[in-house]
């Protein structure tokens, strides 16, 4: 009970302090730490002692997010005579997407994720503010909008992806997260259509809950209002934002007691919560205590917002004809559309490389960039590399993934260049999600290609925990855009 | 208060930035069968025996994908797909290796898809 107490008090100083003291005060705090600047020291020594090569070679990373800015900040610290040009059109291209949740949820402001990325080029990086149009592996170069060819040595192919609106008929649009997003707007983020999955679009969804809040108040009858949260069949950034912007409406929708006014409905394509059968039954049971329903293999393929209704495909097998190879009866896929009326949707869009990217000699059937998994070497040719949402790896595409893959690109893009024949390093797929299950609670959910928890922490990672949400909304922005955009967390 | 935070939000960071192990959970499992075995025994009704499909079975070639494919699309079999709870694009093939998993005929994702690559390729 003591400890609970305690829990309380800080939660709500906490609370206090978000009226009082800003969030980047918060963090000057966390910075000017002793604690925490002696662990940054610490790290920035152990990536200093290690021994720095002499290999040369141009370097050309595309796209200067997260994954494109930390690969050439570890590149700069390793090599003695670095090389290194970021191609990237968008001026705040390292802003900080995990932030877009707590945006949604009205914990942050959008001025609290959007970082430049002149701030965070390491010394000595070239910047290129332009997009690529083409590449042309066979020749060592790409083309950029401007018309201008630019030729490497060697490539790190570090796009992003994008947020494919248009891929739900009745929608249109491909966009970024933090670029131009007219086009999804003009039917995203307005009349009970929500998606925070780009920035802008997180804005909107929290005046889309307050909305919700407004109209569950004059509510009347026996039929509750109905709130979608859906999950394409695409594979996504972020598997958790789904369900965590879900979780914070429900905390909005108990904090302004109107709850028992709205059924909040989980939609996914797929059959379970999550890949790892700790976490899918730890969510299953937080679903449960919430009230909250869901319907597995349920994907939005269209919407009318003039009629606020949403068509859902559902799938499913039935039970075919025996087969004697297999002695089993074989399955037949089965699927029927449905028509739903929703008062509130939050859209998950399906997700996709680039046409740019996908379309290429370097990109594959399904558009992501095939690269071996463990060493990020693209499959043929091997002066190329990719990370991040781009590559073609199963499970993570998260801050969290490329925290684990940018070291071993270095790695492995410095062996490439060194002529050695083995490459040194190794991705094994540690991904993580802080899944958000209130405002004051995180599940840290860690876990790998093995599909088993990874923990790296002594406790049992499928606890909702306030220690992962102070983690969450403290701790891992400065370390993601003051460590990570700087090659040493 | 404001002390309490400060050294609340250090601890998070000591144990984030410190606590983190680079090194896998060692994985030790081990398999009834070689993928070859499995192959023989299992795959090979519907795929063939050079891989090359069989529409009838409603089974695809899988003779000219290269390792990175298949490995991506046996962990999407094996894992019910890629994501939380993103849809597997194998739904079928994802019930079927649940049986053959019943039965023994389970292996290792790396070693299968570089067996089907090596043995079948026609690409090569």
């Amino acid at each position: 009970m003591k400890s609970d107490k305690i829990i309380e008090e800080l939660l709500g100083e906490i609370e206090k302090y978000e009226g009082k003291m800003s969030r980047r005060e918060a963090m000057k705090f966390l910075a000017a730490s002793p604690v925490a600047a002696s662990v940054l020291a610490g790290s920035i020594g152990t990536t200093q002692a290690k021994a720095s090569s002499s290999a040369t070679g141009k370097i050309v990373i595309v796209g200067g997010g997260l994954a494109g800015v930390s690969t050439a900040a570890k590149l700069c610290n390793s090599l003695s005579n670095p090389d290194v040009t970021i191609i990237e059109p968008n001026p705040k291209s390292v802003s900080y997407q995990p932030g877009q949740t707590l945006i949604g949820g009205g914990v942050w402001q959008k001025s609290d994720i959007e970082y430049k990325i002149e701030d965070f080029l390491p010394k000595g990086v070239k910047l290129i503010k332009d997009s690529v149009v083409s590449f042309d592996p066979t020749n060592n170069k790409v083309k950029i909008s401007s018309g201008e060819d630019i030729t490497y040595d060697y490539l790190v192919v570090a796009t992003g992806l994008m947020l494919n609106y248009g891929g739900i008929k009745g929608l249109e649009g491909e966009i970024t997260s933090a670029g131009e997003n007219t086009i999804v707007r003009q039917k995203v983020g307005k009349n009970g259509v929500y998606s925070i999955y780009f920035a802008d679009g997180a804005v909107d969804t929290y005046k889309g809950i307050q909305e919700l809040i407004e109209k569950a108040k004059k509510h009347t009858g026996t039929e509750k209002l109905q709130a979608y949260f859906t999950d394409p069949s695409t594979p996504i950034k972020c598997g958790g934002a789904p369900k965590k912007i879900m979780y914070l409406t429900h905390a909005r929708l108990v904090e302004a007691g109107v709850r028992d006014k709205v059924d909040l409905i989980f939609c996914p394509s797929g059959s379970k919560m999550f890949g790892v059968t700790e976490y899918h039954e730890a969510i299953l049971a937080q679903f449960k205590a919430r009230n909250f329903k869901w319907e597995y293999k349920t994907n939005l393929v269209a919407i009318d917002t003039d009629k606020k209704v949403a068509t859902f495909e559902k799938t499913w097998l039935e039970k075919g004809e025996y087969d004697e190879d297999l002695k089993e009866y074989t399955m037949v896929q089965m699927s029927k559309e449905e028509e739903r009326k929703y008062d509130f949707i939050h859209i998950t869009p399906p997700q996709k490389a680039s046409d740019i990217v996908g379309k290429s000699p370097i990109g594959s059937s399904k558009g992501w960039v095939p690269v071996a998994q463990e060493t990020l070497q693209h499959v043929k040719y091997k002066n190329i590399f990719s990370l991040g949402d781009v590559a073609a790896l199963p499970m993570g595409k998260t801050g969290g993934s490329i925290r684990k893959q940018y070291g071993v690109l270095a790695d492995n893009l410095i062996a490439v260049m060194e002529k050695k024949e083995k490459l040194p390093s190794a991705y094994h797929g540690y991904t993580v999600c802080p899944l958000i299950t209130s405002i004051g609670t995180v599940m840290l959910a860690e876990f790998d290609w093995t599909a088993k928890p990874t923990p790296s922490f002594p406790l049992d990672p499928t606890q909702e925990r306030w220690i992962w949400w102070l983690l969450k909304v403290y701790a891992l922005k400065p370390m993601t855009i003051y460590g990570m955009l700087a090659g040493r967390a | 208060m404001k002390k309490l935070i400060l050294i609340v939000s250090s601890a998070v960071a000591l144990i984030a930035l410190s606590g983190c192990g680079d090194s896998p959970k060692s994985n030790t499992v081990t398999y009834k069968y070689t993928p070859a075995e499995v192959y023989k025994a299992t795959c090979s009704h519907c795929h063939g025996d050079k891989g090359e499909g069989k529409a009838e079975k409603k089974a695809p070639a899988i003779n000219k994908k290269i390792v990175q494919e298949l490995e991506l699309d046996l962990f999407d079999i094996k894992n019910g797909g890629l994501g939380q709870s993103t849809a597997t694009e194998h739904d079928v093939m994802e019930h079927n290796m649940q049986k053959l998993t019943e039965k023994g005929y389970d292996y290792d994702i790396k070693a299968m898809a570089n067996y089907i690559f090596n043995t079948f390729n026609i690409n090569k």
